[in-house]
């Protein structure tokens, strides 16, 4: 058991985890924030892809104890108090990028790191971007076309989205 | 079972720590390894000791002629640093050849030499640049050149108390470039099928001084091809010389790799994969002689 303060999309909090525990279980058991989800747990698949101090991560593959002092957000902390959409997720919904929705969470997150960082990204940097995340039932071509509109969204003041820049470091 | 976890933010404390734990203790960094290998329950470590916040391992600086790298800096620091974007492209071309962006930013060199694959991507760019290691225990420290320090297949000449601190290798010089080629299965995710680098030094009138080739994934280990080195000694490299010098490497594969399925696909991959490297590095080198 070890006790671990972290901030979980902006709310800080201190933690008791177990040893053995990674950060995906924390996550989906101890905090119920079940958006993230478990594929392979070897890093393949990327479903349980999170933004650890502002880079992508999955978390299957981090230790609760190693996220002692780090900042995280989950799909969950693009959720706004109005219920309205981030301009990912609704572009994802517009173009068709969701079907089965499983990868979904992890695919908005990895989408969300690149535009923060890249607010202009060309199609290569997006499959680039979404290349640790695995999808099989879009085909893809639907979810670059989504981040694409995403992205134009964004630039033409759609920043303005409560959550776009919550708890980005 | 895992029984007892720290944290640490000083290499002092890491190798306290090591001291006291020593074979019971794991040190955990980008876990993008250790974690899949505790989990199918291959590693059993009773301590793990975090050290992926351990902030001053993580350089990447020029120290002198030098250029020094520190365990725990990740494959995303060093394909995006600006050291590594120009002449000495192959090496982060090498870091980004590795697994996604999730496995990217987490993985540490530190991680990829110790775990010592035969398929390490920053291996071979490493051992083509000749890297030295530094390994620090609680007393004391050493220094061992990476080529020593990989003694087989996922075995290294690490004490189980002491820790990789850094790597570091010489800058390039002038009429020098080094080159780095990989071919895996899947972009994202592919871990090496067979990957090399290749350093190579020209003298004015263009003759080759020196060659270092290194592959991975043809062996126990990552490793110089000393015979294919030999060859280039002094030679000229043009079209015929490229062609012999790929035949001297399909047959060193054909005698490493006799009997095994893989060896009708490694004997021409090779080929290929060395020839590109081998052309990054001279265009390097004649840029380099220009400039």
């Amino acid at each position: 058991m070890k006790t671990i303060q972290l901030t979980v999309n902006g709310k800080e909090m201190t933690l008791t985890v177990e040893a053995d525990q990674r950060l995906l279980d924390v996550l989906r058991n101890n905090l119920k924030l079940t958006g993230t989800k478990e594929g392979c747990g070897e890093g393949e698949c990327g479903a349980c892809t999170v933004i650890m101090d502002g880079a992508i991560v999955n978390s299957c593959l981090v230790m609760a104890f190693q996220a002692d002092g780090k900042s995280i957000q989950t799909i969950e902390a693009l959720d706004s108090e109005d219920g309205s959409l981030h301009p990912i997720q609704q572009a994802f919904l517009e173009e068709g990028a969701v079907q089965c929705g499983f990868c979904t969470p992890g695919m908005v997150l990895s989408a969300k790191a690149l535009l923060d960082k890249n607010p202009t990204p060309s199609k290569a940097d997006i499959q680039e971007g979404i290349s640790g995340n695995l999808c099989r039932c879009t085909g893809y071509h639907k979810i670059v076309e989504a981040v694409e509109k995403a992205a134009d969204t964004m630039k033409e003041g759609g920043e303005s989205h409560g959550t776009a820049r919550r708890g980005t470091k | 079972m895992v029984q007892k976890v720290y944290q640490v933010h000083e290499i002092q404390q890491a190798l306290e720590l090591l001291h006291q734990h020593t074979h019971q203790a794991k040190l955990l960094a980008g876990g993008t390894d250790l974690i899949i290998k505790m989990r199918e329950g291959h590693v059993n470590p009773a301590v793990l000791i975090d050290i992926s916040s351990m902030d001053k391992t993580r350089i990447i600086e020029v120290q002198g002629q030098e250029i020094h790298i520190g365990s725990t800096a990740t494959f995303s620091e060093i394909q995006e640093h600006p050291l590594f974007q120009k002449d000495l492209g192959a090496i982060a071309a090498a870091a980004r050849s590795v697994g996604s962006p999730q496995i990217r930013n987490r993985a540490t060199i530190g991680g990829n030499i110790c775990n010592a694959s035969p398929a390490a991507d920053l291996l071979p760019p490493l051992l083509a640049m000749e890297a030295m290691t530094v390994l620090r225990s609680k007393e004391t420290s050493r220094l061992l050149p990476l080529s020593d320090f990989l003694v087989g297949k996922e075995k290294t000449a690490l004490k189980s108390e002491e820790m990789l601190e850094r790597v570091w290798f010489r800058k390039l010089e002038d009429r020098s470039g080094l080159g780095f080629s990989k071919l895996g299965i899947r972009n994202a995710l592919a871990i090496a099928r067979l990957s090399m680098a290749v350093y190579l030094k020209l003298d004015a009138t263009g003759r080759c001084l020196e060659a270092r080739v290194a592959s991975g994934a043809l062996g126990l280990t990552a490793q110089r091809e000393n015979e294919v080195e030999a060859f280039l000694q002094q030679q000229v490299i043009d079209e015929t010389i490229i062609d012999q010098a790929a035949q001297v490497l399909e047959k060193t594969t054909a005698q490493r790799l006799a009997g095994r399925s893989t060896l009708p696909f490694k004997r021409q991959a090779v080929q290929g994969v060395f020839r590109d490297a081998l052309s990054q590095a001279l265009k390097t080198s004649l840029r380099r002689e220009q400039s």
